[in-house]
């Protein structure tokens, strides 16, 4: 009898001790949501969008930190070194993450990171002019095919969101294209429109409205399914070549965050993002929500580990 | 375009907008009335505050200030014979000279007239050209962008008045510095000596700030004596003023504003012209307009002596290039000068990159700019018209209880910029930079341009050569380029002549 109490007081006490943690995380302590970028850009925003509704579902302020040091490092590195108590986030995409990780000295592992929310997905896009030859992507590859090097695609920055699914295509497809970086969307798009470069890769935002207008053409997307601003373009799967590359806006935390603490800021930051609010703020922002918990981004986190490694291996060897 | 101009003008037209070009224009007047203190390091400052701000009332501050240093800058050059800017150093001459001669108050409203006249004509030149050329612009492929870059950063060492050499030093020490981080070809990285700190390049604020702010700071510290030097320009102001100063005749009445009105015209045609030059700065316009004027006046013998024409024509030629200034910007998305490489500055961070799509794809908000590029003028105009007793005043603001201010506010604004204590330790060594090149007497404004022209010059001409496949000689295959060059080498030449004819006569007077 007297065993039998101490049992269930111990186990009250546990889980009592357990609600109490569980109720006190997040306490009035702020979040700070670090993010590898200048202020103003993509994913500062999407951050931005979870602040202002986090009052009302995380019980306390989320601060978005902006710090662009160090090609991204100096945020990887402050979140990092900071106690794993959930209250420091990582908030990135894969360029300072993953792919400086596989090509330079970083202070970490991968697998030290566990994406909690994926806040948007953002599908490369190839284009071209549309009073040009390459009309669709078949052609866009038979030329390319007959001519290596003749076609010129401007992708924004080396070894970009754009650029990577060129990079992986041209295995897939057999092909070879003259590689053009460019300070960004916008110069790859504004040259594809002079005629100075054959063809472009960016993003459907950058491109939508010359599609829109009659002036460009899309040719291929490298996501798993369709997007909305482009109802018409195929993906290059259902085209018959395997690339799938999106680039994400995911949520970190350290692998040493308490499992409990992990899954409280999932819930609520998925909860926060599907409200009303959000939603109107990412409208407003033209930011996509395509929202997945844990499993699923540890899934795309992944993917794109996986991918990104094939692709760098298959430069080196160039 | 007329649904634009309403979109633009809601924008505009708010109480907080015009609240904060307000705010603008009164920050802009004192900082330009003070000696040491310019526009640009107002707004070099301002920067980090501008993206958390909306990009119209932002803009709107921006623009104020700009506006106001401009025609601040004048005040102390009147009253002290101190150019309060750069743009001001050519109002001294005729300017304190006709103090001297007991018409402050007429050479101080001559200068805001002509101000204000010749800014509204050359943002009107801006307003009509921007879009137009914005369009031929789509012409540009990498090798004209190459060219345009070449032209700017030739155009700023060669006209960097009499110190050539040391422009195109300061010019290739920017584009060096803009070299330190990632390649913008490969990603990889070069110039980092292995300190994780600059594998991201050196920042654009750190530099700026520290560059013009920091090491005027520390120069002005470092100079006790200024302050006598400046009691005494005081006191002859102050005998001046008792050796019976006669107000009722020191009224700017029509007869004399409308004799200064040619030398006005003179100055904002020039001042256009000159501004819309890639890297020709406010002072250069000033003196150049000042000099053609003095060619045309039916007076030319009282240039130098006080001559209202003469503070007309300088005050007009560097007005005149506050709106022309923006067209390289706008168009091309090349800063042709300090100024425009700040509001770049400012317009990236607010998520707008400048270039030939940008007029395009920010419609309103571009237009809401030109709005307040115009009313801010008569703003400008309505308030300095009020206040220019008060403003001789601010002139006499010693810079040593405004500069540690300063010193504070480009610390804490740099590091709120990117949360990192390394952009401080950046920011004070840029500062000691700046020293150092003031000290050999080196123009810092070649160099911030090149830092900011440098990884656009870079790329395209790395990109142009990608798509020639290596062939040097298909950067001389494109038509628009080769004209770019001539046209390039034509205005050199011009130049040229004109200031060594201007030598000689200066020589035999």
């Amino acid at each position: 009898m007297k065993f039998k109490h101490l049992v269930l007081a111990t186990s009250v006490a546990i889980t009592g001790a357990a609600g109490m943690a569980a109720a006190e995380f997040p306490s009035e302590q702020p979040i700070r949501l670090v993010n590898p970028y200048g202020a103003g850009g993509g994913v500062d925003i999407a951050g931005r969008i979870l602040s202002s509704v986090a009052g009302e579902f995380l019980d306390t302020r989320v601060d978005v930190i902006s710090i662009d040091g160090a090609g991204g490092q100096e945020a990887i590195n402050l979140v990092r070194d900071a106690e794993a108590d959930g209250y420091t986030l990582l908030l990135t995409d894969y360029g300072p993450l993953v792919t400086t990780a596989l090509r330079e000295d970083v202070s970490y592992d991968l697998d030290e990171w566990v994406p909690l929310v994926q806040i948007t997905e953002v599908a490369p896009v190839f284009f071209a002019r549309a009073d040009g030859p390459l009309t669709d992507m078949e052609t866009f590859i038979e030329i390319a095919r007959d001519d290596p090097g003749g076609i010129s695609v401007g992708h924004g920055r080396h070894l970009s969101v754009p650029h990577l699914p060129l990079i992986l295509l041209e295995g897939v497809a057999e092909f070879e294209t003259t590689h053009l970086p460019t300070t960004g969307g916008a110069q790859a798009l504004s040259f594809v429109l002079g005629g100075q470069v054959d063809a472009g890769a960016s993003v459907p935002s950058t491109i939508a409205g010359g599609v829109g207008d009659g002036s460009l053409v899309a040719l291929a997307l490298a996501t798993a399914d369709r997007v909305e601003a482009l109802p018409d373009t195929p993906t290059l799967q259902e085209l018959g070549y395997d690339v799938v590359l999106p680039a994400w806006y995911t949520i970190f935390a350290h692998r040493d965050v308490a499992e409990e603490r992990k899954a409280v800021l999932e819930e609520r930051i998925l909860e926060a993002l599907e409200s009303p609010s959000a939603q109107a703020l990412a409208q407003r922002s033209g930011t996509d929500l395509v929202l997945l918990g844990m499993e699923d981004s540890m899934e795309a986190y992944q993917t794109t580990i996986a991918n990104l490694e094939a692709i760098l291996a298959d430069i080196d060897e160039d | 375009m007329l649904e634009f101009l309403a979109e633009a003008a809601a924008l505009a037209f708010t109480p907080q907008v015009m609240l904060f070009a307000l705010i603008g224009l009164a920050i802009g007047v004192t900082v330009g009335a003070i000696p040491g203190l310019s526009g640009d390091m107002a707004i070099a400052i301002l920067l980090p505050l501008v993206f958390v701000m909306d990009p119209v009332p932002a803009l709107g501050l921006l623009v104020g200030i700009y506006k106001g240093s401009m025609f601040g800058g004048s005040i102390a050059a009147i009253t002290f014979g101190v150019p309060g800017t750069a743009g001001a150093a050519a109002t001294v001459i005729d300017g304190y000279q006709a103090k001297l001669n007991g018409q402050p108050n007429r050479a101080l409203h001559t200068a805001l007239y002509s101000s204000i006249i010749a800014d509204t004509s050359s943002d009107l030149v801006l307003i009509f050209l921007a879009l137009p050329l914005a369009a031929v612009a789509l012409m540009f492929g990498p090798v004209e962008f190459f060219a345009l870059y070449v032209v700017s950063l030739t155009l700023v060492a060669a006209l960097t008045m009499g110190k050539v050499a040391r422009g195109i030093a300061a010019a290739a020490l920017g584009v060096l510095l803009a070299m330190i981080g990632r390649d913008p070809i490969t990603g990889g990285l070069r110039l980092t000596f292995d300190i994780p700190a600059l594998s991201g390049g050196i920042g654009l604020i750190p530099l700026l700030v520290g560059v013009f702010a920091v090491s005027e700071i520390i120069v002005q510290a470092g100079r006790a004596w200024m302050r006598r030097a400046e009691r005494t320009v005081a006191s002859i102001a102050a005998d001046a003023e008792k050796s019976g100063y006669d107000v009722a005749g020191d009224r700017l009445d029509w007869r004399t504003f409308r004799s200064t009105l040619r030398a006005t015209f003179v100055g904002a045609g020039m001042g256009t012209f000159i501004g819309a030059l890639p890297g020709a700065g406010s002072s250069l316009a000033a003196f150049m307009s000042y000099g053609i004027a003095q060619r045309f006046s039916r007076r030319p013998q009282e240039f130098g002596r006080g001559s209202l024409e003469g503070v007309a024509a300088a005050e007009a030629g560097n007005s005149a290039t506050s709106g022309s200034t923006f067209i390289p910007l706008f168009a091309f998305g090349i800063p042709g000068s300090a100024t425009a490489a700040l509001f770049g500055a400012a317009l990236i961070m607010m998520g707008i990159t400048p270039g030939p799509t940008m007029i395009n794809d920010n419609m309103a908000i571009i237009y809401a700019l030109f709005i307040m590029l115009i009313y801010a003028n008569l703003f400008n105009f309505g308030i300095s018209k009020l206040l220019l007793p008060l403003y001789s005043r601010l002139a006499m603001i010693q810079p040593h209880y405004v500069l540690p201010v300063v010193l504070g506010l480009a610390i804490l604004g740099t590091y709120a910029a990117s949360n990192s204590v390394k952009d401080v330790w950046l920011l004070l060594a840029a500062g000691l930079l700046g020293v150092g090149l003031r000290w050999f007497g080196v123009p810092l404004g070649p160099l911030v341009l090149g830092f900011i022209v440098g990884p656009g010059l870079e790329q395209s001409l790395r990109q142009a050569l990608m798509l020639g496949r290596g062939d040097w000689m298909h950067l001389l295959q494109s038509p628009l380029a080769i004209g770019i060059y001539l046209g390039t080498l034509a205005i050199l030449v011009v130049f040229g002549l004109v200031t060594r004819r201007r030598a000689l006569h200066a020589k035999e007077a």
